[in-house]
């Protein structure tokens, strides 16, 4: 008797078969990352000069005798203020980049035309965003840690408290971040043109998460806003997790909201991509662009 | 009676060109409202956080610290100031760069390259409707900013108008060779992203340079940016300047005839290097 072994084809859909359709987008991803160098160096670059411009005016405010660098460590509580600020931009850089990454993957098929023929094979589609936001998580690590050695080796910023509870947070803020690009990446397709979008919700993250100031400086209805926004908890809680070695009970009032926003936008965002993929195949607009 | 051809070359047909491409610039601004209101509301974004974090650095409401440096305690008229020039510089630096992108990506470079109006005369039409469109935002952004921060001008308006034109002339000439580069390269976003950031962090869009560290100030000192928004602010803010206002005003002019022959020579060279290589359409 004469048995063959046929690979588990994409036409008669399981487990395995998405598995290796994830595999494929991820691969195919991080190819496509790799080949465009100019995004290495802004990996290298951007950490830096970003906060650069807030960490200067800093100085600037300071004054040549650091007068008012007293007052702002009184203000803040912070130990280092460049370290202070480059953990808020880089939560607003973090979430600026899944806006444009995650957000426009889709968008970015359906301008090369890919997006229709893609959406025809037997996959879930589902696992097209998700293959998107692996190597984006990866280079957002890889972003993050370029981030604290610069910081760390060019301007001396010291770690005062525990690489792991830094990672918790960050671990924690990982459902809210990407689910809020799941979200957007979805209405995208719809909307098209999004650019202004990408503007507001970064906008509300720096006006009213505090990425350079404590949230205490904001008018009270300012305040009541910053508390619906997640960043808000994950800038609080990596400062605190970096600069105070605050532990998990001292962390627990950012990580549960964390959590929270988390599991809300998660479930979002999967509800936008299911009702746009419904409204894309009855109004068969999603090759148009 | 006949119009000019664009085929005869002349100073009409030139200005006819010009007027052509600014319309047509004009017509696509409008066509995305979104983007006039995004021009407004993105520099009050960015402003935002500093002007909170200026108050964690106040005592009594008083930015001391930063009157040391700059002659003034209104942090917030320096800075707004700052944004309003660099929307300008943002215009006309980069915008050429951009366009061409643009261009090159839609298609229409080569199309447009095959016409019998002056390269540079295309470079400049693509800035002329920017200008405007920045004047009428930035003067909307600067009121609304104004009454949310504060902007107190308490210097001769015209004065600082008239020393911001060699500035502006003279970024021309800094367009066109970078222009040139996007030609060469053929990828401006990160080129555009990481340069601008350079040049507004030291040239002193947000902070007078003389708090930046000691081996970042030459740096400053070589960027003829420093002395156009020194200059502009020291005539209507009545801040402290690097060097006396007549000085930056004669180095302004100066960097104008430099840069613009700089800049129009390179970009001559590179486009000629680029049509040797067949490579003006490539993308």
């Amino acid at each position: 008797m004469q048995t063959s072994l046929t690979p588990r084809s994409l036409g008669q859909p399981g487990i395995l078969s998405d598995v290796r359709a994830f595999q494929a987008i991820l691969g195919r991803e991080w190819r496509i990352f790799t080949r465009y160098p100019s995004w290495m160096i802004a990996l290298f670059i951007w950490p830096l000069i970003f906060p650069m411009l807030y960490i200067l005016t800093a100085r600037a405010l300071s004054g040549p005798d650091g007068s008012g660098l007293a007052v702002f460590m009184k203000t803040t509580g912070a130990s280092d203020f460049i370290g202070y600020i480059v953990i808020g931009t880089t939560v607003w850089m973090w979430q600026n980049i899944v806006l444009w990454d995650v957000g426009f993957s889709l968008r970015n098929e359906q301008m090369r035309g890919t997006l229709e023929s893609n959406w025809l094979s037997p996959t879930w589609r589902f696992s097209y965003l998700l293959g998107h936001t692996g190597p984006q998580i990866v280079s957002m690590l890889m972003f993050i840690s370029i981030t604290a050695l610069e910081f760390g080796l060019l301007f001396g910023v010291k770690l005062h408290g525990s690489v792991w509870m830094i990672l918790l947070v960050m671990l924690a803020a990982i459902p809210s971040i990407y689910g809020l690009g799941f979200a957007f990446a979805s209405l995208v397709i719809t909307v098209k043109e999004a650019n202004a979008f990408v503007f507001l919700i970064r906008g509300l993250v720096m006006i009213f998460c505090g990425i350079t100031f404590p949230i205490s400086l904001l008018p009270g209805w300012m305040q009541s806003i910053a508390k619906w926004l997640p960043q808000t908890y994950l800038i609080h809680g990596m400062r605190a997790a970096a600069f105070s070695n605050a532990g998990i009970t001292e962390l627990l009032p950012d990580l549960i909201p964390l959590l929270l926003f988390g599991t809300f936008w998660l479930v979002v965002g999967y509800s936008t991509f299911l009702w746009m993929e419904r409204r894309a195949r009855r109004t068969g607009a999603i090759g148009q662009y | 009676m006949q119009t000019q051809s664009l085929s005869q070359p002349s100073l009409k047909t030139q200005l006819r060109a010009l007027f052509v491409i600014a319309r047509k610039d004009w017509k696509v601004f409008w066509r995305y409202p979104l983007n006039a209101v995004s021009n407004i509301v993105q520099p009050i974004i960015w402003i935002t956080p500093i002007y909170f974090m200026g108050k964690a650095f106040s005592t009594d409401g008083q930015a001391l610290g930063f009157a040391a440096y700059s002659g003034t305690g209104d942090y917030m008229s320096f800075i707004l100031l700052g944004t309003v020039l660099t929307n300008y510089i943002l215009t006309v630096f980069w915008g050429m760069g951009y366009a061409l992108k643009e261009d090159m990506d839609a298609g229409v470079l080569e199309s447009n390259w095959l016409t019998p109006v002056s390269r540079l005369l295309i470079l400049i039409g693509r800035t002329l409707t920017s200008l405007l469109t920045t004047t009428i935002t930035s003067l909307i952004m600067l009121a609304i900013a104004g009454a949310l921060f504060g902007f107190k001008p308490t210097g001769n308006t015209l004065a600082a108008f008239l020393t911001a034109i060699p500035m502006l002339l003279g970024l021309y000439g800094f367009g066109f060779a970078f222009a040139a580069i996007v030609l060469l390269m053929r990828e401006a976003n990160t080129l555009v992203d990481v340069s601008s950031f350079l040049v507004q962090g030291l040239s002193g869009t947000n902070f007078p340079v003389q708090s930046l560290p000691y081996w970042l100030i030459p740096v400053a000192m070589m960027l003829p940016l420093t002395y156009g928004l020194d200059a502009v602010r020291g005539i209507l803010l009545k801040t402290n300047t690097l060097l006396p206002i007549n000085v930056e005003v004669v180095l302004l002019i100066v960097f104008m005839f430099a840069m613009l022959w700089f800049g129009s020579w390179f970009f001559y060279r590179v486009e000629r290097r680029v049509r040797t290589l067949g490579t003006l359409g490539q993308h």
